[in-house]
């Protein structure tokens, strides 16, 4: 082959390789919508906000994740966070369609998916979801009609 | 009741970083030499870069040249960082690297044309996104490998 050929085969490479990055980027640990359906699971806290976090053995983001959410969970009453380790429960990853680690779903107390986030999860986005529920709970306690607040 | 994932061994998450940084650039030497027709020494570095995948997958990724340079070399020059990452992943990774530079090898003396770039060129976007954005492609496949059941359980309990 000869070598502009060549050189644009590598350049190629390159270019394609950034451009997998960016969009793996621009998607990663990003919030949304979840689905409502109910999660029972023994390992379910009797809390208004559940941060449910499923791992593996070999996952490197999983780390700095369980760091963060444990910080939200603190910080916030009424929050806690579990994390579930997917390399002796694997057919949990089969039946909340887990396809990469992290993944978290954010439920609430009656346990529906009320977010999810597949990836390291953004600090500020997860606060955001977490005050959502929060505040339209307390709004419905309070018997005011809950407002859906758009919190982003 | 909380599970949770090990973190043994904890270590620096740059210096698997470094370690794919010089890894992408070897590949793409490897595609570069093949695609203009050196195939031989094409095949010796690729084959010099699956021993390298071969020592981190199994001696672990602590052990690896390229973490001994980071060590000495690299990390003195840089901010202390507060962040761990544990050694599985990355062991893991080499494993995988191995597989994908391993089976181009075997593909090429077997007479598959090609063969030598498609692997180089597949194990270079996956050394490239660890090194540039972090991306862990062997946790994806360990995860994979986990849902199709030919891992975890009883392997590990």
């Amino acid at each position: 082959m000869n070598p502009a050929a060549t050189f644009a085969i590598l350049l190629g490479l390159v270019a394609l390789a950034t451009v997998l990055g960016l969009i793996w980027r621009a998607a990663n640990g990003r919030v949304s919508a979840g689905d409502q359906s109910l999660v029972r699971l023994p390992e379910l806290p009797d809390a208004r906000v559940t941060l449910l976090q499923f791992s593996t053995d070999v996952c490197a983001p999983c780390v700095p994740t369980r760091v963060l959410l444990g910080a939200i969970a603190t910080e916030n009453d009424g929050v806690q966070h579990v994390d579930i380790d997917l390399t002796h429960r694997p057919e949990l990853a089969t039946r909340f369609r887990v396809l990469q680690t992290p993944t978290t779903l954010v439920l609430d107390s009656r346990g529906a998916i009320r977010a999810r986030i597949g990836g390291a999860p953004r600090a500020t986005e997860v606060r955001a979801a977490v005050a959502e529920i929060l505040g339209a709970r307390t709004g419905a306690a309070t018997g005011a009609s809950a407002p859906r607040a758009a919190t982003t | 009741m909380t599970e949770q994932p090990s973190t043994r061994d904890p270590i620096d998450p740059r210096g698997p970083r470094f370690g794919a940084g010089i890894t992408a650039l070897l590949l793409l030497v490897v595609v570069a030499l093949d695609l203009s027709g050196f195939t031989t020494p094409a095949t010796v570095l690729l084959g010099a870069i699956a021993a390298l995948f071969a020592w981190g997958a199994f001696a672990g990724i602590q052990r690896h040249p390229y973490g001994v340079l980071y060590a000495r070399f690299v990390r003195p020059r840089l901010a202390p960082t507060s962040e761990r990452e544990g050694a599985a992943p990355p062991t893991f990774a080499q494993g995988v690297g191995l597989a994908v530079t391993g089976v181009g090898l075997v593909l090429h003396l077997a007479g598959v044309p090609l063969a030598i770039s498609v692997a180089a060129g597949a194990a270079f976007i996956a050394a490239f996104l660890n090194a540039v954005f972090a991306y862990c492609l062997g946790c994806q496949i360990y995860l994979g490998l986990l849902r199709a059941g030919l891992l975890g359980r009883s392997a590990r309990v």
